[in-house]
Parts: structure tokens; C-alpha cells; sequence
């Protein structure tokens, strides 16, 4: 009796234990690539770390903490950067995200809308058609658009001209500069944060690429509403456009918030985009702060300042996530009971 | 207030002919049920009435509109389905209230629309709450009280007690047929359930593979089913079927069902006198057959012996499952009956009941 009393115990601590046996190795790992760097990261943000640092690190010499000073000048615009201004960039980086949410959303919605229609022809090719924009890679994509932005040979230009040829009668080549004009063409639009056409440009091709998840996540939504909402609606005497603003809407609304909320979070971090097409500029006006931390290390070899920018931005994330995460959590399943 | 017509109405989804030819009228402020079992066409029925589904043939009349092309919005019609089709995002008030509001009804009529029928469906206090935190019971009379307040000249009912528990679904069965005493508007109710034709109905059409088989007050359907598959339906336990062979012998006739014969009483037989030889399907339904102690007196009683397969005690009454030659039958007899499994026992047919039924046309002999 006592031997199976003592065997059960052990057990017992052994159950106790093994959990947290099998979460070690991934502790392991996340520490050595994830909290190690994180908190060293923090550190130096600290520091004037530079290139000559990289060698000895920690250890070096001449490496001094100089306290906040690096955020102070990264708040401050006093790094010696042209055209730096974090504030700028924040609003900027904010509106880009927005601003596409905004269009993506909605167009995705109505485009799986009309291809939900009963009875059209072809559904099937015309849903896995448009979710090809999310397979091409990033790289691929965002030099597709450049050369169709390209000043002189580029397809937005030409098209621009054969319009205003068709249209307007002018045959005049037009030659816009989409990624070296400076000047704002709707001025004041977004106060503080000039949006030059590099920006729109970005918009139309990020347009491409985002609205098709938009449309596959509401594609799954609406194939979940039942039909006989649509049939008692139209018994109480609903229109197309009185069952789209009072069925649809508000049904698709808990499965496009989170989505938005995700198209949010990947567009304010959409690097390799803004990296591959207007590489920040011109004269920084599209930076996100994910691309200008990127040119402080690349470019400056400043990692200290790097480091500081770094930690500000995750300062943002934690603040948006903390944000979207409690907008999704308040939206609710309306079916659940 | 006014009735239904369907003239010679044809329905075909494709290939698959659903509705083949239904032709029937529905008298103002009557309770119509639609019965028949599932696949047989009673919700396309219902739906092509609705303007759910367009017709392939012939017209649909509310009172003297022909409304085969009229929007369901524009036919006066309110309908309940079986899933209740209640909007999960609006509060029951605004469940009842959305047809309202998009006709413009005036805010103080819809409010006193709305109370009232709340008031007759005994939801008053749930008039904030979501559908999701309702009962199904609940949400069945959300979903009635939606239909009332449109006060529409024809109520239609999907199916609506399908999705409620055995004991909600008598309730649910009596508040609905109060409901039509109340308003005195014509309703049409789906169901496949004989019990719930059977008790709301003011008349009833049983309808199987597309076509009307008979359309009469309960009473009548139960007492005479117009041919095997009514007969079948109505009625439960299910009436009971022999094959057999008619004999004239003189003024007698009987029936040859191999295992046993019965005599058709002299009163009843006159139908049959000349169809010598003739293959028909007897049919007796359970509670026409008697355990001899408890068999009421003056019946045309026949013996039949038989053994008892299986016994079923209801307290009130007894359900036999016996069997004779090739054939299988239940009685339905007085509880006290000492019948038990195993035994060979005799049970009387009280042929003052009996049907026949022509086994070609399957139309009921008489």
C-alpha cells in the first residue's frame, strides 16, 4: 500500500515536470534568436554604437552610454539626416496603412459580393483568378510596378497618354515622374506628411495586391449567411441594396474586422514593398518607420540610434496590436449562442 | 383577408419535376395544411406562393391578383421559417420592426404594432434581446410575432415547429391555432408531421410526388382516405394493409387474404358484388381491431387469429404487433388486455371500418 502510494506521488511530480521539459527547446530557441537579441537590442539602444563597435561589441573600448540621447534626437530631428522627421514619418506610416484598409475593404467586399451572385458563370475561375496577386512574390511584383511606373516606357504613362489622346485630343506624351516629383499634387491633403505621387502609386499597385485577400476572407463570409436571411428580408420588403446595407454588412462585419485589422498590421509594416519600389522616397516622403530603421543600419551604420528607432518602433506595434486586438476581441460571432 | 388559388400549377427544377400539377383553392380565413412527406413538393408549393421560386406553369392567385410575377415584397404575405430566419445582428424589437420600417410605417404605429404583437406572444420582455440568447421556443414566436405585425392577408408557415422539442411542439401546435382564431386570416402551414395537420387544420391536402392525392377536413381524410397512400399518411400508428382477393358467393362477399378471411357486412358489400376475383388491399387501422374480452358490443366483428409479436403498454391503451400468414399488423387495444408475446391469440376486425383499395389505381373502392 505504502509502495503505490509513493509510485502514485512520483508520478504525480513527474506530470508536474514534463511540461516544462517539453517547452524547453523551444525556450532555447526563442531565447537565442528572439529574447537575446531583443534585450541586447535595448541596450545598446542606449550607446554610440557604430561600425567600429561590431568586433568587440560590449566590450569594446570606447563604447559609451550616453542614456536617452538617442531617442532625444531621433524625437527631435537633430540626427544629421535630410529630410528626417519621426513625427512625419509616424503620420505618414499611420495614413499608408489606413488608407489602403480603406480601400481594400470595402472593394473586396463588393467584388466577392458580385461574384456570389446565383448564376454567374465561371465563379470558380474568376475567385482562384484573383487571389494570384497573393501568390507572386513580393520581390516580383514590386518590379512589375515599377517599370509599369517608369517614366518613359512605362504602361501607366502610355495609358495616361492614349486616354488623354482619346478623350481630350492632346497626343502629347505625357511623361510623369511617379517616383522623383517632389510636389504633393493634391496639397494639404494629409497636413504635415506631404503624399507626393509616389505615394498614389504605391496605393494603385498595393491596390492590386491587397484587395484579393480582402475578397477571399468575404468570399467565406458570405457563403456562411444563410440564404433564408435573404428570402425573409425580401418578404419584409427589402431591396437588392436594403438587403446588401442590412443582411450583408453587418453579417460580413466580424469576419472583415480582424482581416482589416490584418491587412492593417502588414500594410504599416509593408517593407519589402516600399524597399523594392520607391526605396523610401522621393526625398523620404514615403519612409515607414520600418524602411528608415532599415536605412540607419544599412546605409548609416549607426546601430545605436538603429537600436533606439528599433525599440520606438516596437513601442508602436505593442500600441497598435493592443488596440486591434481589443477591436477584434470586441467583435462578436453573431451566430454563437 | 382573402384566398389562394393555384391553377393548375407546374414546378421543375431543370430536369427534376417537383411540383407535377396542383390545382386547389384556399378559402379566405382558412387554416390550410400542406402535408406530405419530405420531397414531395409541399415547401415549393408554399415558396412558389411566397415568390421564392419563380412558377414553370400555370398561376397563382392571392384573392383575384394573379401574382406569378409580383415581387414577394408587393404580395401581402408574411411568412415563418422553419430555421426562423431571424436576423442575428438586430434586437427582437428590431426583428419585428425591419419590414415595418422599410414600408415607412410611422415610429409610433410600429411601436404599437410591435408591443401589440409581443403582447399576444408573451415576448414583452425580450424585446431588447439578441436571437442568440434565446430559446428556440422563443425565437419560433420572434419569428411569428415578425409575421404578425406586417398584418398580411395570408400567414405561410415553413415547417415552423420542426426545430422544437416534443413537449414545446403541442404548445407551440395550440397558441398558433388560437392565433388564427384570433387574427381570422388565412394561413397556410407546411408540415410533414399527420399529427400537427391533424390538429390545427381547418381542412388539409395531402400532397406526395408532385400532386394533390386529396384535399378535405381532418375528419373526412381519416375517415375516408381517397386512395392507399392517404390512408397510409393519416393516422398513427399507420392503418393497417392486407393484400387479398375478393370472393362473391351468392349475396356474400368476402376477402381472401390467404392466412384468413373476413365478410364484408350485407350493408357494405354492394360495391364489391360484382368484382369476383378481383385483387384489392384491405385496410383496418389498429384501433378497429379488438382483443375479444373488451371488444364493444353490436360491431360486424370478424375473428382472426394471429401471434403476438410484440406488445407495446401505452396506460392507456395497448398496442399489439401480431402476426398472421405473410402479414403484419398492430391492434389497438383496451389496456386491460392480457395479450402478451408469444401467445396465439384472436382479436376481432370490426368490419363496420374497413377500406379496399383497387391495388392498380390504388384509389379507394366504395
Amino acid at each position: 500500500m505504502a509502495a503505490a502510494q509513493s509510485s502514485f506521488s512520483k508520478t504525480k511530480r513527474q506530470n508536474a515536470v514534463l511540461p516544462y521539459l517539453y517547452l524547453l527547446p523551444a525556450f532555447l530557441i526563442m531565447g537565442v534568436i528572439t529574447f537575446y537579441p531583443l534585450i541586447y537590442q535595448v541596450i545598446i539602444s542606449f550607446t554610440n554604437f557604430e561600425t567600429q563597435h561590431l568586433l568587440l561589441g560590449m566590450r569594446s573600448p570606447d563604447l559609451r552610454f550616453i542614456g536617452i540621447k538617442n531617442y532625444i534626437d531621433i524625437f527631435t530631428a537633430a540626427l544629421p539626416v535630410e529630410n528626417f522627421n519621426f513625427f512625419r514619418v509616424l503620420e505618414f506610416n499611420f495614413w499608408w496603412a489606413l488608407s489602403n484598409v480603406i480601400l481594400h475593404v470595402p472593394a473586396g467586399v463588393m467584388i466577392a459580393t458580385l461574384l456570389n451572385t446565383d448564376g454567374l458563370w465561371l465563379k470558380r475561375i474568376y475567385r482562384a483568378a484573383y487571389v494570384l496577386p497573393v501568390v507572386v512574390p513580393p520581390l516580383v511584383v514590386a518590379t512589375v510596378w515599377t517599370n509599369i511606373f517608369d517614366e518613359r516606357y512605362g504602361a501607366m504613362n502610355q495609358l495616361l497618354t492614349t486616354l488623354s489622346g482619346t478623350f481630350l485630343g492632346n497626343f502629347d506624351p505625357i511623361y510623369i515622374r511617379w517616383f522623383e516629383d517632389v510636389k504633393p499634387p493634391i496639397p494639404g491633403f494629409l497636413p504635415g506628411a506631404p503624399l507626393t505621387l509616389a505615394y498614389y502609386a504605391m496605393m494603385i499597385a498595393n491596390f492590386w495586391l491587397g484587395w484579393p485577400f480582402m475578397s477571399v476572407v468575404a468570399t467565406g463570409a458570405l457563403q456562411s449567411i444563410p440564404k433564408d436571411l435573404y428570402e425573409a428580408a425580401s418578404i419584409d420588403g427589402a431591396t437588392g441594396g436594403q438587403q446588401f446595407w442590412n443582411i450583408t454588412v453587418p453579417l460580413l462585419r466580424p469576419a472583415m474586422i480582424p482581416a482589416a485589422v490584418y491587412g492593417f498590421t502588414l500594410s504599416f509594416n509593408l517593407f519589402n514593398f516600399v524597399f523594392f519600389m520607391t526605396g523610401g522616397g522621393p526625398a523620404r516622403s514615403t519612409e515607414l518607420l520600418v524602411t528608415f530603421a532599415y536605412n540607419l543600419v544599412r546605409n548609416l551604420r549607426w546601430y545605436g540610434v538603429a537600436a533606439a528607432f528599433a525599440v520606438i518602433i516596437f513601442a508602436v506595434a505593442l500600441v497598435v496590436f493592443l488596440i486591434t486586438n481589443r477591436i477584434t476581441r470586441a467583435t462578436q460571432n453573431y451566430m454563437e449562442a | 383577408m382573402a384566398s389562394v388559388t393555384y391553377n393548375n400549377v407546374v414546378k421543375n427544377f431543370g430536369d427534376v419535376s417537383v411540383i407535377k400539377n396542383i390545382d386547389f383553392t384556399v378559402d379566405d380565413k382558412e387554416f390550410l395544411v400542406l402535408v406530405g412527406p419530405s420531397g414531395c413538393g409541399k415547401t415549393t408549393a408554399l415558396r412558389m406562393l411566397a415568390g421564392l421560386e419563380e412558377i414553370t406553369s400555370g398561376e397563382i392567385k392571392i384573392g383575384d391578383r394573379i401574382v406569378n410575377d409580383v415581387a414577394p415584397k408587393d404580395r401581402d404575405i408574411a411568412m415563418v421559417f422553419q430555421s426562423y430566419a431571424l436576423y442575428p445582428h438586430m434586437t427582437v424589437f428590431d426583428n419585428m420592426a425591419f419590414g415595418l420600417k422599410l414600408r415607412k410605417t410611422p415610429k409610433s404605429e410600429i411601436n404599437r404594432r410591435v408591443n401589440e404583437a409581443a403582447e399576444i406572444l408573451d415576448i414583452k420582455h425580450l424585446l431588447d434581446r439578441k436571437p442568440r440568447q434565446l430559446s428556440g421556443g422563443q425565437r419560433q414566436r420572434v419569428a411569428v410575432g415578425r409575421a404578425i405585425v406586417r398584418e398580411p392577408k395570408v400567414f405561410l408557415f415553413d415547417e415552423p415547429l420542426s426545430n422544437l422539442d416534443a413537449k414545446l411542439r403541442v404548445q407551440m401546435r395550440a397558441e398558433i391555432s388560437k392565433l388564427h382564431q384570433r387574427l381570422q386570416t388565412t394561413f397556410i402551414y407546411v408540415t410533414h408531421d399527420q399529427t400537427e395537420a391533424m390538429t390545427m387544420a381547418s381542412r388539409i391536402a395531402v400532397i406526395n410526388k408532385g400532386l394533390l392525392q386529396q384535399l378535405d377536413t381532418p375528419q373526412v381524410l381519416y375517415d375516408r382516405p381517397a386512395n392507399l397512400f392517404v390512408a397510409g399518411f393519416i393516422g398513427s400508428p399507420s392503418m393497417n394493409f392486407f393484400p387479398g382477393k375478393i370472393d362473391v358467393d351468392g349475396g356474400k362477399v368476402t376477402v381472401d387474404m390467404d392466412s384468413f378471411k373476413v365478410q364484408i357486412p350485407d350493408a357494405l358489400a354492394a360495391p364489391y358484388k360484382n368484382m369476383n376475383g378481383k385483387k384489392i388491399v384491405f385496410g383496418i387501422r389498429p384501433e378497429n381491431i379488438h382483443d375479444p374480452e373488451f371488444a364493444p358490443p353490436n360491431i360486424h366483428g370478424e375473428k382472426v387469429s394471429a401471434k403476438v409479436d410484440v406488445t407495446e403498454l401505452m396506460g392507456n391503451e395497448t398496442f399489439l404487433y401480431l402476426i398472421t400468414g405473410a402479414n403484419t399488423f398492430i391492434a389497438r387495444v383496451d389496456p386491460r388486455s392480457q395479450k402478451r408475446v408469444g401467445h396465439d391469440v384472436q382479436v376481432i376486425f370490426d368490419m363496420d371500418k374497413f377500406h379496399i383499395f383497387d391495388t392498380e389505381t390504388e384509389e379507394a373502392i366504395r
